[in-house]
């Protein structure tokens, strides 16, 4: 690097940490290890980024760290090497594949590297593969050597110049046309993590991210014709009249990730949540009672919501608003409040495919033009994205390797703020763009209950825990971590009760806001707050493949017979009761108004291999003719358990799980068993499938 | 003027031979419930006994449709096949009956009997079902090639679309096309039967032949007769559902809405046999004219 050069980095990096003190003389206390500087130009005509970082990295450990490895993600997109298109090979066709058409791809190179003493890394820049399976040819990380290790305590701050060609939008970052929405876009180290190095993987096709917790201040040069959004607040607007530009500064604490997008067509709509109007002092009062917290500490803050949506999408701006309201709403009440000042949502645009993702204090929603209002969507997904704002941006898990920390809490978290707010939605159905909700009566359903679906046929393919890329499949990998991970807290929910599931989220929130826990934390602060020993809970569901089946196999009922056919001893005497002589002895009985007795007996199997346990027992209940109960309990260890009742009438319905509590049992049918079969309910499905049929039938006949 | 009078013709002829209507009713009914019936087993084992079946006199609900789909999902090829086949089967059940349909329009006599109509279904079903083999070829040229040369500049525009619009309209254009052509394509070959039908040939492919003359010189008459003819489902279709939606779907009510939807089906049949009687008036009209010239 030359003298010059070097002055030029030494003023630009003063200029930025100056800048950052100012601000942080006004900010939250650091709570982040890493501060980035970014000065960014997009070259609209080219489709590239031109970046200079200053990073600046502190070493909170007692390790010595020789090196800094970082993640290049734009490399994936590089060639048909890199991790995330060979694993999307194996994938097969279908939609997971992926496909770049020539002059698509992007990269990411990395033009120099340096301390800020001017000490050239350029040298030691090497791509490594830490994940098994190899991908050898993939270079989406990087490791660079310090000249000495960084001692514990001590802070290093590198320069990169870096130059990326964006894209054709893969993996939700890149172009279509005019229209950019670029996450992952720069170079970002790992996470350190004490004793064991650090944790840096490679892209991968089933994973998302993982990063420190940071200070960015951003500065993104654009065509001064093009609307832009960024993580974070926008703290500065400076023209340039000659180059016909426009740079914007956004500034933000505490967060791991920035993403921006770009736009001409852009519309930019700003609102306030304003929780006076939103929550009820009565609301305030419940919460507090429940999360027995005082009632300051439930109290939410105002925030800045800002949308930058598609022109077309302009008739959806209060859907997406009002979306937001109720999820800032509960997601706070809930969990904890929201604490940055803004939150900027996107309607990601046209074919940049960049829908349905979440960045610190931004994310993408996604719609269409024709949207029927009985369909929860956009609504779903801006509550959703929102929610990762908890669940991933402050609660920041490690993505790679525990996604269900962040998908499966969220998704969950989800399901109860839409049934909340909205209730049940209308199957989302369409033909040709046009939704069938305008025209039919579509069924409804809670998100529990799709969840739950989707969750019972993926337990036998992996752990819930598995590492994103080491899942059987895609498949497996989005239902396993979205929806069973989800299935199991309802299910947890449903065993704790909604109130101490309240505290138990809430808890797990604030003690790790702003820092990165492990499943192990989040069952910690289950038993923490339950005060019971629910690991077995997370062994058998989220650490296993074992399949939860309890069910009714058999129940009989019928009349304790006092006389039976054959030969008895009689005063010493050997005598033969026939049938005829039972039935004259029976009659006789009859007659003198003794009262029946029936023998119930119900068998419980366990059909699957998951089992409950530590304080945890089957519940059986019995319902008889005369509408008495009895209850009994099961251990449920064995594979099944006979109970026996004596009761003057015969059982109309044995059930087990009569709260239900299980709601990953994978077959709900035979939770119950009547003694008598009843065709009533099988007439509707019955009529309405033969239809299907005839219109089917009907269809074919068209050809003929 | 004559279109017009092909059309009350042939509705008086369909409700004058109104019996068919059943025959080709109760044909659908007992094939479906023929497909229905290992469905219904299904139905009755897993939840005949469970407390769960009172979710499904409820209606759709994704606890039972998630519980049937888990036990089941290794049976979709099975599940596929059993629609195909059957599917097949009624395909060839179809082109003999509307022999029986046609032969009996053209009949003289005033009724219908069952007799009649399955002896023209018997005489007719070799002859329709060269025309439906190739018609078959038609389509398949048509969908499978030609569509696809008529899509592309559709598909030229919607690449390099630069917002939702014109995608939107692309596709329902498209679709529009689709179905305006495959009514194009049926009637020709409705045409084809009913002209094998009239001047009792045997010779399929010479008639369809023949037949590229007489619809291309009166095509708009014809395909305006016949687009008519298709309102008139469409709008039984939107009759059917504006009823039989807000019905309550329990107890008494699931019967009368299990009626309403076989008389649905009634009028899908009656417009059916609509189509091939005003055709065959349409055609007697305009033939006659011909012969005449």
């Amino acid at each position: 690097m030359s003298c010059k050069k070097f002055l030029i980095w030494f003023l630009f990096v003063i200029s930025g940490l100056l800048s950052t003190a100012l601000i942080n003389l006004f900010a939250q206390p650091r709570i982040s290890n890493i501060r980035y500087e970014i000065w960014v130009e997009l070259d609209n005509q080219n489709k590239m980024l031109s970046g200079k970082e200053v990073i600046s990295w502190l070493n909170k450990t007692k390790d010595l760290v020789p090196d800094m490895w970082f993640h290049l993600y734009y490399n994936a997109f590089k060639n048909e090497r890199s991790s995330v298109i060979e694993e999307s090979s194996e994938e097969g066709f279908g939609p997971f594949k992926i496909e770049v058409k020539k002059g698509e791809w992007g990269w990411v190179d990395v033009m120099s590297i340096s301390l800020l003493d001017g000490r050239d890394l350029s040298s030691t820049m090497e791509f490594i593969t830490p994940d098994e399976p190899l991908h050898p040819g993939d270079q989406t990380v990087m490791r660079v050597r310090f000249p000495e290790p960084i001692k514990p305590g001590e802070e290093v701050h590198l320069q990169l110049e870096f130059k990326s060609k964006i894209p054709r939008t893969i993996l939700r970052s890149g172009y279509y046309q005019n229209s950019y929405f670029l996450g992952q876009w720069f170079p970002k180290p790992g996470v350190y993590e004490e004793g064991k190095g650090w944790n840096c993987h490679e892209y991968h096709l089933n994973s998302e991210f993982y990063a420190d917790f940071a200070e960015f201040t951003v500065h993104i040069t654009v065509p001064e014709n093009f609307v832009v959004g960024a993580s974070g607040r926008q703290i500065e607007a400076v023209p340039n009249k000659e180059k016909k530009t426009m740079t914007y500064t956004f500034y933000q604490e505490n967060i791991h990730d920035f993403a921006w997008t770009a736009d001409p067509d852009f519309i930019k709509v700003e609102q306030e949540f304003e929780p006076d109007k939103e929550v009820t002092q009565k609301e305030y009062e419940e919460m507090a009672r429940i999360l027995q917290l005082p009632l300051e500490d439930v109290k939410l803050p105002n925030v800045k919501m800002i949308l930058l949506i598609e022109p077309e999408h302009k008739s959806q701006i209060e859907r997406h608003f009002k979306a937001l309201r109720a999820a800032l709403k509960y997601y706070g009440l809930w969990y904890g409040p929201y604490p940055y000042q803004t939150v900027t949502m996107v309607d990601p645009p046209f074919r940049t495919e960049s829908g349905g993702m979440e960045y610190p204090t931004l994310f993408t929603s996604g719609t269409s033009i024709l949207r029927s209002k009985k369909v929860l969507s956009p609504e779903s997904v801006v509550v959703h994205e929102f929610g990762h704002g908890f669940w991933y941006g402050m609660c920041a898990n490690n993505e790679f390797e525990e996604a269900w920390l962040d998908e499966g809490i969220n998704t969950y978290s989800t399901g109860k703020v839409l049934a909340k707010a909205y209730g049940p939605g209308v199957y989302s159905m369409a033909v040709n763009r046009i939704p069938l909700a305008w025209f039919l009566k579509l069924p409804s359903a809670y998100d529990y209950e799709s969840d739950r679906a989707a969750a019972i046929n993926v337990v036998e393919f992996d752990p819930i825990t598995t590492f994103s890329w080491k899942f059987y499949d895609r498949g497996s990998y989005g239902l396993n971590v979205y929806m069973r991970a989800s299935t199991c807290l309802c299910t947890l929910e449903r065993l704790v009760g909604e109130e101490m599931m309240l505290r138990i989220m809430r808890t797990f929130q604030m003690r790790f806001r702003y820092r990165h826990p492990k499943t192990s934390d989040f069952i910690s602060v289950v038993n923490d707050v339950t005060g019971r020993d629910l690991s077995w809970f997370f062994k058998e569901l989220f650490f296993s493949t074992l399949n939860f089946d309890y069910g009714i196999s058999s129940l009989h009922s019928e009349e304790s017979k006092k006389y039976v056919r054959g030969v008895f001893e009689v005063e010493g005497k050997k005598e033969e009761l026939t049938s005829k002589k039972v039935g004259q002895l029976e009659k006789k009985e009859r007659k003198s108004g003794s009262e029946k007795l029936y023998i119930t007996k119900v068998k419980i199997r366990r059909f699957g291999e998951a089992r409950v346990n530590g304080d945890v027992l089957v519940k059986l209940r019995v319902v008889f003719e005369d509408g008495s109960e009895e209850v009994r309990l099961w251990d449920g260890q064995e594979r099944w358990k006979e109970f026996s009742f004596e009761k003057p009438v015969a059982a109309k319905y044995a059930q087990v799980d009569p709260d239900n509590i299980w709601l990953i049992d994978s077959n709900l049918a035979n939770n119950s068993l009547r003694l008598k079969a009843t065709r009533k309910g099988i007439w509707r499905p019955a009529t309405q499938f033969l239809f299907l049929i005839q219109s089917f039938l009907q269809f074919i006949a068209a050809w003929s | 003027m004559k279109t017009l009078k092909a059309f009350g013709q042939g509705f008086e002829t369909t409700n004058k031979k109104i019996r068919m209507t059943l025959y080709l009713w109760l044909a659908n009914f007992l094939f479906s419930l023929l497909v229905l019936t290992p469905f219904y087993f299904i139905l009755n084992k897993d939840f005949s006994r469970s407390l769960l079946a009172d979710q499904l006199a409820r209606g759709v609900d994704l606890l039972w449709l998630g519980d049937l789909i888990y036990k089941y999902r290794d049976f979709s090829s099975v599940l596929l096949g059993w629609f195909i086949v059957p599917g097949i089967f009624f395909l060839l059940l179809s082109v003999f009956l509307n022999g029986g349909i046609i032969g009996q329009i053209a009949s003289q006599e005033e009724k219908v009997s069952l007799s009649n109509f399955l002896a023209d279904c018997g005489k007719y079903f070799f002859r329709f079902l060269r025309v439906f083999l190739l018609s078959s070829v038609v389509f398949i040229f048509v969908f499978g090639f030609l569509f696809k040369i008529i899509s592309l500049p559709f598909d030229l525009w919607q690449k390099n679309a630069s917002t939702e619009w014109p995608l939107l309209f692309i596709s329902n254009i498209k679709l529009l096309l689709l179905i305006l052509i495959f009514s194009i394509i049926r009637m020709f070959f409705d045409y084809v039967k009913v002209r094998l039908v009239v001047e009792d040939s045997r010779k399929s492919l010479r008639t369809a032949v023949l037949n590229l003359s007489f619809i291309g010189k009166r095509f708009f008459k014809a395909w305006g007769l016949y687009l008519l003819v298709g309102l008139i489902t469409f709008i039984s279709g939107i009759v059917y559902l504006s009823v039989y939606q807000p019905l309550p779907k329990a107890g008494f009510m699931l019967f009368v809405a299990f009626v309403w939807q076989q008389a649905y089906f009634l009028a899908r049949t009656w417009a059916k046999i609509l189509f091939f009687s005003t055709e065959y008036h349409f055609f007697n009209v305009f033939s006659y004219k011909e012969s005449i010239s």
